[in-house]
């Protein structure tokens, strides 16, 4: 039986980030994922990360997950992917065994085998949570991650016209790739009152004229074999839909968007303790700082022990890896103390702003029971504050200033800096803590733009009020590409037609991964309102 | 969630069937599974445990906090029985 220092379960951010971090450290590291291709659920993103430069922000998140892996092999971790964990047990020496199955035809085809570590670190992730109503078993209905799988992963359509349920950021991104897709999404309903993830990621869906349905849910899908509508009602202040309020929905996909729970199995087979926290997904791993559970030498990292970002996920993977290295007496002690510091500190930011509030409170309590302090107070049940959904006024940009300037739409504290780094003039600053709002200094910038493809959020955009005609350059991810002269419909921030406009020129390079930078001409007046253009037809 | 609402889409076992088993006097999860086969398909309940739950906190007035999720034991993933006993 293969003996190893540390045995990490799970492929994705954390689980590759702690194995990497704790062979760095001296650690013998075996990593086990049942999937073939690594990073979790980052190798079904190819959106445009957040964050900052120590979590690969602004990169596509299927590159994150290779990179992740590139990293790991050359830390000398032994990465055995299509493997899945099926059972864990406690050893006779305090160690852990693991049970996989799988393999490939090298190996003499799928097996069931037994890893020895002295060391566990668990790193399975989350998943996601079902929405039964009349219908919801009927072809056509599927999960947003089964959604993503199926359009980024193996390029195929679920269906013509969709309905999205769920507006955290998954079922935001989620339409916005369903749209990239050249799928229709006929709307998005969320039962909250509120949009439940970022406004920047709602913002591109709005551009693209998806409304987004607030207090209503979808009561039931129905058709002969498969998907042909979906009623959407709403909802009173007790959850209960409105009678009269019903309306019919032509499509043939119903994608669902509600949340994600840890996935726990393999924890409770080795007897953690739990504690049921809601803002993080409902139960969870007690444990304590350096992420151990109630099992000694049991570590838990990233949306396992609590449903957050990637990047968080990252940072948990470093600090587990860390402190299951220490816990073996690996790695330098003073340098190891001083790096958990750095992690504890980055993860603090980025539970920060409104949106982290919640999670910040709810991981001291789930530290705090397993030591024994009292819980605290009940998570703070607010969410983010209300920020209106666009502010764009007619003062963007600086009449008779003689070069364009970049605009800032970003109004929700989100843990996130690209545009910072992005911009060759020091000219933008969020500082610490990370979710920081960006400040632009209106005089050191040159309108290079730079900024605008950065921001994987696509809230910056440039307007240039020097001319006759003022231009205004925005961030485009759709086919066909656009195509400089041609006469586009130009949309504002609610994706509303607002007029004719003439694309002068329509940049993408390298560097800005994908993005165009799309330049229209429109007047004066408009140069505050107009953020995006129609997609012409396929 | 209506009666007829399949809750558990493996075993084919409706709300009503899950209700009346909470009815008659079930009070966890793992105590549903046996008198419904509801969370013992292929999936191993990662479906349909949630909205299990769900209806015991609803019928019984228990606090979400207060349903334990359902006991797990190996194999936690889909295992062919020969693999298992070949295990090396
Ligand atoms: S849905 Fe119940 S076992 Fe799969």
């Amino acid at each position: 039986m293969t003996m190893a220092d540390v045995i990490v379960i799970g492929g994705g951010p954390a689980g590759l980030s702690a194995a990497t971090t704790a062979a760095a450290h001296g650690a013998r590291v075996i990593l086990v994922d049942e999937q073939a291709i690594p990073g979790g659920q980052l190798s079904k993103q190819i959106h445009k990360f957040f964050g900052s430069r120590e979590h690969l922000a602004g990169t596509r998140g299927f590159a994150i997950g290779r990179r992740l892996l590139e990293d790991a092999l050359a830390a000398g971790v032994d990465v055995r992917l299509g493997r899945a964990a099926y059972a864990a047990y406690p050893g006779t020496g305090g160690e852990f065994e693991v049970a996989v199955y799988g393999g490939d035809a090298a190996t003499g085809g799928s097996r069931a085998a037994r890893l020895r570590g002295r060391r566990l670190i668990v790193a399975t992730g989350a998943s996601e949570n079902p929405l039964a109503f009349p219908g919801w078993t009927l072809p056509g209905v599927m999960g947003a991650g089964a959604v993503q799988t199926l359009v980024n992963v193996h390029r195929v359509r679920p269906g013509r016209r969709a309905l999205m349920v769920g507006s955290g950021n998954v079922g935001l991104i989620v339409t916005y790739q369903l749209l990239q897709a050249g799928v229709d999404v006929a709307a998005l309903v969320e039962a909250m009152p509120r949009i439940g993830g970022y406004l920047v990621h709602a913002g591109k869906v709005r551009r693209a004229g998806v409304p987004i349905l607030l207090g209503q849910t979808v009561l039931e899908a129905s058709g002969d074999g498969r998907v042909e509508r979906a009623v959407v009602a709403r909802l009173d202040e007790r959850g209960q839909a409105v009678l009269g309020s019903e309306r019919s929905f032509d499509v043939d996909t119903i994608c669902l968007a509600v949340g994600l729970s840890p996935w726990l199995e393999l924890l409770l087979i080795l007897g953690v303790r739990t504690a049921y926290i809601p803002a993080l997904g409902g139960h969870v791993p007690l444990h304590d700082r350096d992420l151990q559970t109630s099992v000694p030498g049991l570590y838990v990292a990233g949306d396992v022990a609590g449903v957050e970002e990637a990047s968080v996920a990252l940072e948990e993977g470093r600090l587990a890896g860390m402190a299951a290295a220490e816990s073996l007496g690996r790695g330098d002690r003073v340098a190891l103390a001083r790096a958990k510091l750095e992690v504890a500190a980055r993860l603090d930011g980025l539970r920060g702003g409104p949106f982290g509030a919640a999670r910040r409170e709810a991981k001291a309590r789930q530290v705090n029971e397993l030591s024994g302090a009292p819980p605290l107070s009940p998570a703070a049940a607010a969410g983010p504050e209300s920020v209106p959904a666009s502010r764009a006024d007619g003062r963007a940009g600086i009449p008779g200033r003689p070069r364009p300037v970049a605009v800032i739409e970003c109004y929700q504290q989100i843990p996130c800096n690209p545009c910072e780094t992005a911009c060759p003039r020091g000219a933008i600053t969020i500082g610490s803590p990370i979710t920081n709002l960006p400040k632009l200094d209106v005089d050191a910038c040159t309108g290079c733009g730079l900024c605008l493809t950065a921001c994987p959020g696509q809230a910056i955009f440039l307007v240039d009020r020097s001319g006759e005609t003022a231009t205004v350059t925005f961030p485009y991810e759709y086919l066909p590409a656009p195509e400089v002269g041609r006469r586009v419909t130009a949309v504002d921030a609610e994706g509303r037609p607002v007029g004719e406009a003439a694309v002068t020129s329509a940049r993408m390079t390298r560097k800005t991964n994908r993005t165009w930078a799309v330049t229209v001409t429109v007047p004066h007046a408009y140069a505050g309102v107009v953020r995006g253009m129609l997609r012409p037809r396929r | 969630m209506d009666d007829e609402v399949i809750v558990c889409r493996c075993e084919e076992v409706t709300a009503g069937e899950v209700r009346a088993a909470i009815r008659a006097g079930t009070r966890t999860i793992a105590a549903i599974k046996k008198r419904t086969r509801a969370g013992m398909g292929l999936c191993g309940g990662r479906t349909c445990a949630r909205l299990m739950a769900r209806l015991l906190a609803e019928e019984t007035g228990l606090p979400a906090a207060a349903v334990a999720p359902p006991r797990a034991r190996p194999p936690v993933r889909p295992v062919p029985a020969a693999a298992l006993a070949e295990e090396d």
